[in-house]
């Protein structure tokens, strides 16, 4: 059990295929959960948190921390409802635009003067929060083509909308690239061990930038698309879309320490979350429930992926060791006897 | 981080063209003319020293003040930032409104524990185990916004009586959010600077294995960190709850951006082990006065919060630009 919970690729499938199991016996064969209706919302709840979740992970990939996603996503969405009004493609080009050319910069920022992620993306965030306020000077502003909102979350195969198989295809198109071209395998390289990378020659600036840029690219995607399916756009509460995504990074089998994780990982770990989510909601918990639930995994898989975790649980054994067996002193190796 | 030789044809990271030990020197310069800039903005802008208008300065920031204060304790430790600050700060002020008629002393009591408690789990997680700070706040942020809302059903808390009109009050002419804020600063920086827990901090901050061979014990530190911290932002949690006779969700909201702003506004290092409570202070005053200065010169809120954005960005390039290592 202890190795499934471990194998990164498989964990979030293994995940999924618990939660389908519990949300199916809550359920109790009413049917309200198990319909095409849910698989569809799952798939909507995909399209929006996805992308930003495989940003934020390729950046995880290559130990990084892409924070400013959450703002991007929100001011992504105001660039392509303002522009977009008459040619909808072209708010969301220029909203990727933004996104390809705010994350070079951030990543140029990073491997210039060689600065960790996390302060840069930081004030990233915060910049493009307040960039999202003066574009819609602070009020939520709408959409004016409905037809585009329709055509944009129009059921296409009963489950799937124009929406989610972007996102989807974004994942597709990532887990080529990670996994079948030199740039992928630099990526992991860059993760795993940047130095070691750089002497074999990886342009480990080059794949910063470039993560960076992608990472920008993928939220200015989703926050577009969001904006255009729900014909609105305003400078939201940041967080709001960072924890999600960060969690199902971490769900899908990314790690903080670089290296490790896949995009088909990521996949499984936002599936996760959006089947949490959709699950209880048909059968009828409170919103509420979800951020606890949400909060309560990530909170579980960050201990998972803890530093010291091994060499604490082995202090804690040891304690009840030594308390089952009421010894005064701490447990000794065991001294090979002469019979061995 | 340690330094290393770079391998053979990698480039330096870009730093001031300067000697190392000129780039402090020019970084304090580059600050002090930033803060003379300021005050020679504020005195051509009129009607900005008036009496009101700095002293709802100083009350304004007390509430962020005592925030960051405790933010500080977290990144000296070398943790970067919480996310889960702002939502403590709420429910903070939910608990003390909700147990206000016990009395009190018993109510302050009550809420410093509950304060002390959600980040005291926070730190025993990301200390003993050494889990992600970043993961471990927004993971609690999720879970205390989520059970909080499940408890109160998402109404705010308003309680009966007047109980709590002696924190509205006044000491010696001087708000009692101001007194607050002001005794927490010195306390702050009295246990930084002068007492062992402190220089042990700074120690962990800056390096934890070092930290670990020089047999501190890290873990505990970084606990006592978080336990600090939850402190300072349950006092804020109260004051704000008493100041608006009602304590709900919405009361935290942002206050970790602010929080982390001013902290690393004022010069705090967002690695870890070099920085004060008082430069916390400065970076929260400092954005206050930029956001009061926008406001009167016709800005909107808006342009505040992308200022706000921008300086950050910016200190945080300031600082590694003048890097002494």
């Amino acid at each position: 059990m202890r190795s499934l919970l471990t194998n990164r690729s498989v964990r979030p499938y293994v995940l999924l295929l618990v939660i389908t199991l519990v949300l199916l016996i809550i359920d109790r064969g009413r049917g309200q959960f198990f319909t095409v209706s849910t698989a569809f919302s799952v798939l909507q709840q995909f399209a929006t948190i996805g992308p930003i979740a495989l940003g934020l992970g390729l950046s995880m990939i290559i130990r990084e921390i892409d924070l400013s996603v959450g703002g991007m996503l929100s001011l992504s969405g105001c660039i392509a409802v303002l522009t977009g009004a008459r040619h909808p493609e072209l708010g969301v080009a220029l909203a990727v635009l933004f996104g390809l050319v705010w994350g070079l910069l951030q990543g140029a920022i990073m491997v210039w003067l060689r600065l960790g992620s996390i302060g840069v993306t930081l004030g990233g965030l915060l910049t493009l929060g307040g960039l999202a306020y003066v574009v819609t000077g602070n009020l939520s502003i709408s959409y004016p083509r409905m037809d585009v909102a329709l055509a944009v979350n129009y059921p296409l195969l009963h489950i799937f909308s124009l929406r989610s198989l972007i996102a989807l295809a974004a994942f597709l198109v990532a887990a080529f690239f990670m996994a079948r071209t030199r740039v992928g395998r630099d990526v992991y390289a860059t993760g795993s061990d940047n130095r070691a990378a750089m002497v074999a020659g990886v342009r480990t600036s080059a794949i910063v930038a470039g993560v960076f840029a992608c990472s920008g690219m993928l939220a200015a995607l989703g926050g577009a698309l969001l904006s255009y399916s729900l014909a609105a756009a305003g400078g939201v509460a940041l967080t709001d879309a960072l924890v999600p995504a960060i969690a199902a990074a971490i769900i899908g089998g990314v790690s903080l320490t670089g290296g490790k994780g896949t995009p088909i990982g990521i996949v499984g770990g936002v599936l996760v979350l959006c089947l949490l989510s959709a699950g209880l909601n048909a059968v009828g918990t409170p919103p509420a429930v979800q951020d606890v639930v949400t909060g309560g995994v990530l909170f579980l898989v960050a201990i998972a992926d803890a530093v010291d975790l091994d060499r604490r649980l082995f202090a804690i054994r040891r304690y009840w060791a030594d308390l089952l067996l009421r010894r005064d002193e701490p447990v000794t190796p065991r001294q090979p006897s002469p019979a061995e | 981080m340690t330094e290393q030789a770079l391998p053979a044809g990698v480039r330096e990271p870009f730093r001031l063209p300067l000697p190392h030990s000129q780039r402090g020197r020019v970084l304090v310069a580059i600050r002090l003319a930033a803060v003379l800039a300021l005050i020679a903005v504020a005195a051509t802008t009129h009607g900005f020293f008036t009496a009101v208008s700095l002293f709802s300065l100083l009350n304004t920031t007390s509430f962020i003040g005592c925030v960051a204060v405790g933010m500080t304790f977290i990144t000296l430790s070398g943790n970067i930032m919480s996310f889960a600050l702002g939502v403590t700060l709420s429910t903070s002020g939910m608990v003390f409104m909700a147990v206000l008629p016990l009395g009190l002393i018993p109510a302050l009591l009550i809420t410093f524990a509950f304060g002390a408690a959600i980040t005291g789990i926070q730190g025993v997680v990301i200390g003993y185990f050494r889990a992600n700070p970043i993961i471990v706040s927004m993971a609690a942020l999720a879970l205390i916004n989520g059970g909080a809302t499940l408890i109160t059903q998402g109404q705010g808390i308003y309680p009966e009586g007047e109980a709590a009109a002696a924190l509205k009050g006044h000491i010696l002419g001087v708000p009692m959010p101001l007194a607050a804020f002001i005794l927490t600063l010195v306390a702050a920086q009295i246990v930084l600077s002068f007492t062992r827990f402190g220089r042990q901090l700074y120690m962990v901050g800056s390096n934890w294995r070092a930290a670990l061979a020089a047999g501190l014990d890290p873990p505990r530190i970084v606990l006592g960190a978080y336990i600090a911290a939850g402190l300072c932002t349950a006092l804020a949690g109260i004051l704000m709850a008493a100041r608006y006779s009602s304590g709900d969700l919405e009361l935290g909201l942002g206050y970790d951006y602010s929080a982390i702003s001013a902290v690393l506004v004022g010069g705090t290092a967002i690695s870890g082990g070099e920085g004060s409570a008082i430069r916390s202070l400065i970076g929260a005053f400092i954005i206050a006065v930029c956001e009061v200065l926008l406001l009167l010169h016709g800005f909107s809120t808006q342009i505040q919060y992308l200022a706000i954005g921008v300086i950050v960005l910016f200190v945080i390039m300031l600082q590694t630009l003048a890097d002494t290592d």
